[in-house]
Order: C-alpha cells, then structure tokens, then sequence
C-alpha cells in the first residue's frame, strides 16, 4: 500500500491534471485565499502569529495580511492555515473534511522559500495531490461518511494531504514520499471536542504546518514505518473500521481518475458549520413564504419554531455565547435566518449575537430528529416549522443549499464571496490581481505575485 | 424548576416551562457549574498545587527521575536521530534563541524547539523512564520545563522547589489521565502512550511553571489534546523518538498559547457521549475528577507507584529476558568455562508475552533491535549482559549472535500477560549434549518493584552524562540534582548544561 501511495505521489505529472480537475481546483485556490484574507482579522489569528513569531529562519515565507511579516515556512503554513479555519468559512468536501486549508498554505509557503519557483501548473499539481491524497483515505473508513464524533477530520487526513502535496512540490522519490507520509502520521489527529471552540482552527494550522514538518524531515533522511498505511497501528489508529486499498497505478502517460473529478466540494456562503447552510435556506424560504402571506408581519408573532435535522451532539447549541458556539448553532442561524433573511459574516458579530429579538427568538425553537435524516452531508436535510401566534403554519424544506456540491456556487457567486472577503484587507486592484492570477494558474510560469498579494493589508498602509 | 444562573431568570419569566417547549433551552441554562466537571478539577490542581504538598518519598523518587533524563538526554544527544532532529530546527533561529541543547556547549534554540530536540534526545535509545500504566514520563516532562527555565529571566528563574513541584505536576497529570482507562494498562496497540499522555503532561508542568490561572490551565490541556495522539507503528522506527519531542514541545506551545488568551473545550477531559476530546484516544474511558489539595485529600501518584529505570537502552520487557538469560549465561559459564559458543546449542526457548512490536526474530536495525526479545536475549546469553554497546552496528551484525538468533522460538504463556506489572521471562536453552539449562526473571532489577539503588543510578548516569561532559560537570550536576528541593534558584543545574 505504502509502496504504491508513495509511488502514486512521485508519479504523478501535470499531464494527469485534467481540465475538470484544474477548474475545480482554482475555484477551491481562490475561496481558500479570500476566506483566509478574512480571517487575518481574527483574534486567534493573531494569538497564535505572536507564538510563532519567536521563530524566525533563512527563509522564510510571508504571512497573510501582515506587510513585512515572516516566519519560517512550516510557522507560515501554521498561521494562514489558522486564517482559513478561523471562522469555519473554508470548504468542505464528502466524505467529511475540510481539504484546502490543510494544503494550500504549506504549498504556498514552501514554493516561496524554493531557489527555483513553481509554475502555476507545478502549484496545481501539488495542491491537487493534496486534496487526492485525503479523498483516497477518507474512502478507507465507512465511518468517514458521517459526521464526525472521535476526530476532527482535517487533523487526520488534513496533515496527510499536506505533506503528499508539499513532498510532491519537492520532486520526493517514492521512496522519501513514504517516508513522509509515515511522519506526517505521527502528527495526525484532535479530537472533535475541540471543534467549537477556539482552538478548532489550529487544527487546520497544525495539519499544514505538520505536513510541510514531515517533508523537511523525510528530505534529511529521517525514517518511520513504511507499513503506516496499511496498519491497524498506524493511519488505522484513527477509525474503527479501516479497510485500505491502493491507489490506481499512475504511468508518465495514463489517464488518472481524480477523486475532485466524481466528487465535487461545497463552499460556503456564510461562516458556520456547513449543517447550518441547509437550516438557514430552509428558514430563508419559510420567512419568505410568511412575508407573503402576511407583509407587514411582526416576526415575534411566531410562536414556536420545530426543526428537523439530524442528530449532532456538536451543533445542538439552543444559547450560543461564543461566536465560535454560534457558528456550530442549528437554532442560531435558524433565528438569523429568520429575523434578516440571511446569514452573513455580520451575523456572528457581538452586537448581532446580542439582539434581544435573537434572543427571545432562540427559546422558541425546538429541534426533533426524524430517524431519515442522517447526519451526512450527503444525505442530510432540513424541514422547519414556523407557527405564528395567530395559529398559521408555515414549512420549508431543504434538501441541497446552494453551494453544496450538488448545486455549487455560480462562478459570479464564488467571486463576489472572494471580493466581499478579500476586500475587508485589500485594496480592489490587489483584489483583483489575485482574481487574475488564480484565474490564470494553469497557463503562468510565474506565480510568485500570489504570496506577494497575499502580503498586503490596506488597514497598515 | 430551580434555574441557578442569573442570565436564564429573565428568559423563564416570559414562558410557561409547563409547555415543557423550552427543555432544551433550559437544560443548557442548567449545565453544571464549571467547577463539577474532570476538565475544571485538573485546571484547578495545576494552579493550586505547592511546593509543600510534595512529600519525602515524592520529592526523593522525583529527583531521581530528574537525574536519569539528563543523563539519558546527554547520551542521546550522540545519535542520528538527534542529530537529525538538531538540523532541522537549526534552519530556524530566533531572537528569543535562549535554551540550551544537550551536548552542544552553547548552542542555543528558542525554548520550543529546545525542548524538541532535547526531548528527541531522551528518547533517542529507548533508555529512559517507564511508569505504570505504559509512558516514559519524563522526557516528555524535563526538556520543556528546562527550556523554560532558560528562558525566564536571570533573576526570575525558578527556585529548585518550584521547579520540582512543575515535574511533578506533569508526572501526576500523567499518571491520573492513564488510570481513565482499562485498555492504558496493557502494552498498547494504537496509539503511542507518550504521545498521548505526555503532551497533557508536559502542557500540565509548563503551566505550573509559568503560574497560569486556573482557567488558563485548564485551557492548556484542551489545547494540548488537540496536539496528542501517534500511532503505534511509528514506534521501533526512527521516528519514534520525535513522539516525545513533540510532547515535551506542543505541550510547552499549548501552555504558551493558553498564556495568551487561547480557548479550547472546558469539557475535553470529561465524557461527553458523541463528542469525543481525551476520550478519543481510548475505547473505554472513565475519567474522574482530581482531588482537592486543601482537603489533604490528595497523594500523587509516585509515591504509591515508583518508576523503572532502565539498565540498558531498549524496551522495557528486554529487562526480563536479559536478566533471565544472563542466569543461564553464567550457568554456562560455570559448566563449561570461557565464552559461550552457538555450537553449544541446539534451541533457544522463550517464554514471554504475546506482542507482535516486540517479536523480532532478526533485527536489522538498532531500534529493531532495541524491540526484539531474540535480540536481547542472544546478546546476554553471549555476553552475560546487554549494554549500550550491544546496540553498535558491529554488535548487530555478528556472526555468532546470528547463529543464536536462528535456534530462538518463542512461546506466550497464557499466565504471561503484555503488562509491565505481571509479566515474567523465561529461557531455556536445550544443549546439544541434552542438557536443559533455564532462566527465569519475575522483576528485573531496575524495575519499581526492585529499584536501582541510589549508586547504581549515579553510575549510570556518569557513564551516559560522560560521553558528552567532562567530569567536573558530571559530579556537579548530581550535586546539584542531589540538593535540587534546597535550591533558591536552579541556576547550579542550568549551568552545567549549558
């Protein structure tokens, strides 16, 4: 098995990247980088750069949003992979997993520090290593289909697809790419209790920092075991059920079937748990429908609020404090839904979360569990009840919010979310430079601009 | 229905709680206090616990594991492994670079990456400390508060006291969060204890040392979860070692980040049905709040549980076998005088409990060998004894030891659990002339139940500290290691690290 990732991961060549693949793949390059810009802005974004900033190196790689800042590159990938998690904004693929933000900031970071840069292809390439590396794992446990309980996700498979993508960015033989990967192993998982709170966005730092760690180390020869994915003991410590299998086998002029190709990503319109996505269109349409019939409503009139979703211990939040509990919060952003007709990065504000209108509004909401909604984001959906004092009911029901990768974003959409995101630390030509610079990854041989835009911040000029 | 908290009270007077529309809300109004939960009283202990809550037998047994993880640190500064490790941080400085780095006279790193290397360092030849239930403690515990101590400033370093009463704390942490479960008492399979318990640990100790507020502290474990937990088939490879490099420094980072205002789960401890935190790393897990201090409540843990230290640098179960082959050795000896010759044997029996990490017929490399009962017990039925040296690439490679190697089998008793409390080793070597000669070890020497002896430590500490210090150095550490609890600062033991 070991020896067949490992020689998957050295193998596989730009000419295996299709068409397809690379459009996804530069929709996915660019939500990552907004939704990271954004979450510069963060307070853990910031705890966690003042940690790392007693590490300094030879080379080192920019940090988003931070003019003149930089650390070594594992430090980087750390903290903008904190940017990307910190509001839970950041996309989210099937079977359950947050695949960019483990992967993107180690690439970048390590291209930066290269004598010799990338092409846009190489980053391409490396970024969608990445991402296969974790949907052929993910595919080793049943239990990966469900929402998680034990281990959050991207600190299993996330430091797995990070260090494929940056052992793949270095040219690693096959052999060193096993040796990688074994590391990288090492320092995988957290468990989900962390999700919800705080530290969840280290999650994602952790994972691209490990990663990249693991490469560095496999490059000096350090070995671990070459059996890791195969093993019980090993990758297989983190499910209960584990059954792996190898990779295709990938010759210099084959046809490679990307896992991103049959399974596309979600990416999200507003910053909370992807769950909530379902709950608040389903809210948005029975609002919509209540204004209909009666226009000038009061929406205190509503009475009592019964949503039906699926059984998830980690997202039944009836009174959210934190801002992080709200984004993990059916009932929250049921309530905003309701009240403003949509849920936005405002939402989780103070000021909003403090509404007394909110407030009132969350005590009447009731969930149920009907046994045919199961917790997947595969299979999941969302029925709301909505009874007025005046005895009127009105339901909605979603099945696929628009994002999910049944229904994914216009490609309008997807820009006008990087612009809304990017904006808040950029000025509109830099904004637009990265637009440009995605856009064109694929055919540019020189991409060494993309961390140099990734550097600025208007509110320091 | 009683609601305890001020905020809820506004929000039940606007609704009939007869409806029963609002349980939930209620219920979430209702979450116990802080101060009931496992993840709050460990928080708690951290930040209350004293110098004068350590006993006699703490105090002693605690200097006694500070001496031999420097020592084991100083000679696991001489391997690859470290040496690899070393080159890796070094492409990283700082302008904090303040901690030293065992074996390397003034070189310096900054504090986390200090206590990476170093504990890489402890770990390097799987000579350092084992506890029971399965952990090596230490190496996950001394590098970080030591890379701390370096930081702090001149006239700020800890007293000798306060500095043992942070050991301690990550020893005890340890210690309570492995007897949450049943499945922490056998040899493990999944996940590598240290890395599991001993970022907790280290988080635990750092915290302690940086005199972190109770809620800090208990963030700092939460935070540390979040770091723990590697896989067992890393372990008897090369990466082994970084297990406990990495929970002697994602503990320090999560005691540092804790410092800044981070937040994690307040329940990671506790078990919280479907959503798992600690409880992650075990199928079965029943954790239970840590005892008040004030009520005199509490003992820690190495005072009812001592530690092993180890003779020579390999697994723990290796101690058994050794020590049962070294019998037939010398019964061999005495038979037929002079050095033991393979032609003597026909078979080599072994009976020893069933773990596949640890069965090995034919090494081929030194951390293989250092898991192997063939190896170890071949190596002292040649020569009497295993050492540090058995492990060279000529020790491994002789054609002697091979022939030995290929007469062994191994038998697993049913009475002969993977457990560090019970097991046993037995030899039997069945002579071509058809004599039957046998060995059996129920506790080695070193082991808690028969405990090195104060000489025997130092000893070993001189021969390990003296690959890499010179004398004068050597004698002054165990000096001040001797004198650690009457030390107004530990500068004496800085120094002579540095």
């Amino acid at each position: 098995m070991m020896l067949n990732f490992g020689a998957a991961v050295s193998s596989l060549n730009t000419s295996h990247l299709t068409d397809e693949v690379i459009r996804r793949s530069k929709r996915m390059i660019l939500d990552t980088l907004g939704v990271g810009l954004l979450g510069t802005s963060t307070p853990v974004f910031n705890t966690v750069l003042q940690c790392s900033q007693r590490q300094q190196a030879l080379e080192d790689s920019k940090v988003w949003g931070r003019p003149g800042l930089s650390l070594p590159p594992q430090y980087a990938a750390f903290v903008n992979g904190v940017a990307v998690h910190s509001m839970d904004f950041d996309d989210t693929w099937h079977p359950a997993t947050h695949p960019s933000g483990a992967v993107l900031p180690a690439v970048l970071a390590l291209a930066e520090t290269l004598p010799v840069k990338p092409s846009g292809l190489e980053l391409l390439l490396a970024f969608n290593v990445g991402i296969e590396v974790q949907g052929r794992l993910l595919r080793f446990s049943k239990e990966a289909h469900n929402i998680p309980k034990r281990f959050h996700p991207p600190a299993v498979v996330g430091v797995m697809g990070s260090v494929a993508a940056t052992a793949k960015l270095l040219g690693l033989s096959a052999a060193q790419s096993i040796a990688a990967l074994a590391i990288a192993c090492s320092s995988a998982g957290a468990p989900m209790a962390n999700a919800a709170t705080q530290t969840k966005p280290l999650h994602m730092g952790n994972a691209a920092r490990g990663g990249l760690e693991a490469t560095q180390l496999a490059l000096l020869s350090l070995e671990g075991n070459t059996q890791i994915l195969d093993l019980e003991s090993g990758f297989g410590a983190f499910y209960p059920d584990y059954v792996p299998h190898p990779l295709a086998e990938v010759t210099p002029t084959s046809h490679y079937r990307w896992v991103l190709e049959d399974q596309n990503i979600a990416q999200k319109r507003f910053p909370a748990h992807l769950g909530m996505h379902w709950v608040a269109d389903a809210a948005i349409e029975a609002r919509a429908k209540f204004l209909d019939k009666c226009p000038n409503a009061d929406l205190s009139q509503i009475k009592k609020i019964t949503l039906r979703v699926p059984t998830s211990r980690y997202v039944d939040c009836p009174l959210p404090v934190s801002e992080h509990q709200a984004r993990h919060s059916f009932q929250f952003n049921c309530c905003t839904a309701l009240l403003d007709g949509e849920v936005t990065v405002e939402s989780f504000s103070k000021s909003q979360m403090n509404r007394s209108a909110l407030k009132e509004m969350l005590l009447k909401v009731q969930l149920e569990n009907p046994q045919d909604n199961h917790s997947s984001f595969e299979k999941m959906y969302c029925e709301i009840a909505v009874e007025t004092t005046q005895g009127e009911m009105f339901t909605a029901r979603c099945n696929t919010f628009y994002g999910h990768w049944r229904k994914p974003l216009s490609h309008e959409d997807l820009v006008r979310k990087f612009r809304a995101n990017a904006s808040t630390v950029l000025r509109a030509e830099v904004v637009e430079g990265i637009i440009y610079t995605v856009d064109h990854l694929d055919t540019n041989q020189d991409c060494s601009m993309l961390w140099s835009y990734m550097h600025f911040n208007n509110t320091f000029e | 229905i009683n609601v305890c908290t001020q905020r809820s009270t506004r929000y039940v007077s606007a609704i009939s709680a007869a409806r029963g529309l609002h349980k939930s809300a209620l219920d979430a109004a209702e979450r116990p206090t802080p101060e009931e939960t496992v993840t709050s009283s460990f928080g708690r202990f951290i930040q209350s616990v004293q110098p004068r809550h350590l006993s006699p037998t703490v105090l002693q047994r605690s200097k006694r594991m500070v001496l031999d993880s420097i020592g084991v640190g100083l000679l696991g500064s001489t391997t690859d492994v470290f040496e690899l490790a070393l080159q890796h941080c070094q492409h990283m400085y700082a302008p904090d670079d303040v901690s030293f780095v065992y074996g390397r006279q003034g070189m310096k790193l900054s504090p986390t990456l200090a206590a990476f290397v170093n504990g890489v360092a402890a770990h390097s030849m799987d000579f350092d400390d084992t506890w029971h239930p399965a952990t090596h403690p230490s190496g996950a515990v001394l590098p970080a508060l030591l890379a701390i101590s370096d930081m702090l400033h001149n006239n700020s370093k800890p007293s000798g006291l306060d500095f043992l009463t942070a050991f301690n704390v990550g020893i005890e942490i340890q210690g309570r969060l492995m007897r949450f479960s049943n499945e922490a008492q056998n040899i493990p399979k999944r996940f590598h204890p240290p890395s599991v318990v001993g970022t907790l640990g280290s988080a635990a100790a750092c915290a302690c040392l940086l005199s972190l507020d109770r809620s800090q502290c208990s963030n700092a474990l939460a935070i540390a979860a979040s770091l723990a937990g590697a896989p067992m088939a890393n372990a008897a490879t090369q990466s082994k070692p970084l297990h406990i490099g990495n929970a002697s420094r994602l503990g320090l980072e999560a005691a540092l980040l804790a410092s800044r205002g981070l937040e994690a789960s307040p329940l990671v401890l506790d078990a919280v049905p479907g959503v798992a935190g600690f409880s992650a790393f075990y199928e079965d897990y029943a954790p239970h709040p840590i005892s008040s201090l004030e009520e005199d409540e509490h003992s820690f843990l190495i005072e009812m549980q001592d530690i092993a230290f180890k003779r020579f640098p390999a697994h723990l179960g290796m101690h058994w076998i050794a020590d049962a082959a070294a019998v037939v050795h010398k019964t061999l000896i005495g038979l037929k005088g002079g050095s033991i010759s393979p032609n003597l044997v026909q078979d080599i029996l072994l009976r020893v409990p069933l773990s596949k990490y640890i069965n090995r017929p034919f090494p081929e490399t030194e951390h293989q060998a250092r898991h192997s009962f063939q190896f170890n017990a071949c190596t002292a039925l040649l020569d009497g004894e295993v050492t540090v040296q058995s492990f060279q690439p000529e020790a491994l490679l002789r054609p002697e030891l091979h022939a030995l190697l290929s007469r062994v089998r191994l038998e697993h008793p049913h009475d002969n659990p993977a457990n560090f409390n019970i097991m046993y080793g037995e030899v039997e070597v069945t002579l071509v002339s058809g004599d039957v000669l046998r060995g059996r070890c129920d506790t080695f020497y070193g082991h808690w139940r028969n405990p090195l002896s104060q000489e025997s430590l130092q000893k070993k500490f001189c021969s390990n500290a003296g690959a890499v210090l010179s004398n004068e150095r050597v004698e002054r550490l165990i000096e001040a290691v001797e004198g650690l609890d009457h030390l107004d600062d530990c500068k004496p033991v800085l120094a002579q690290l540095q």
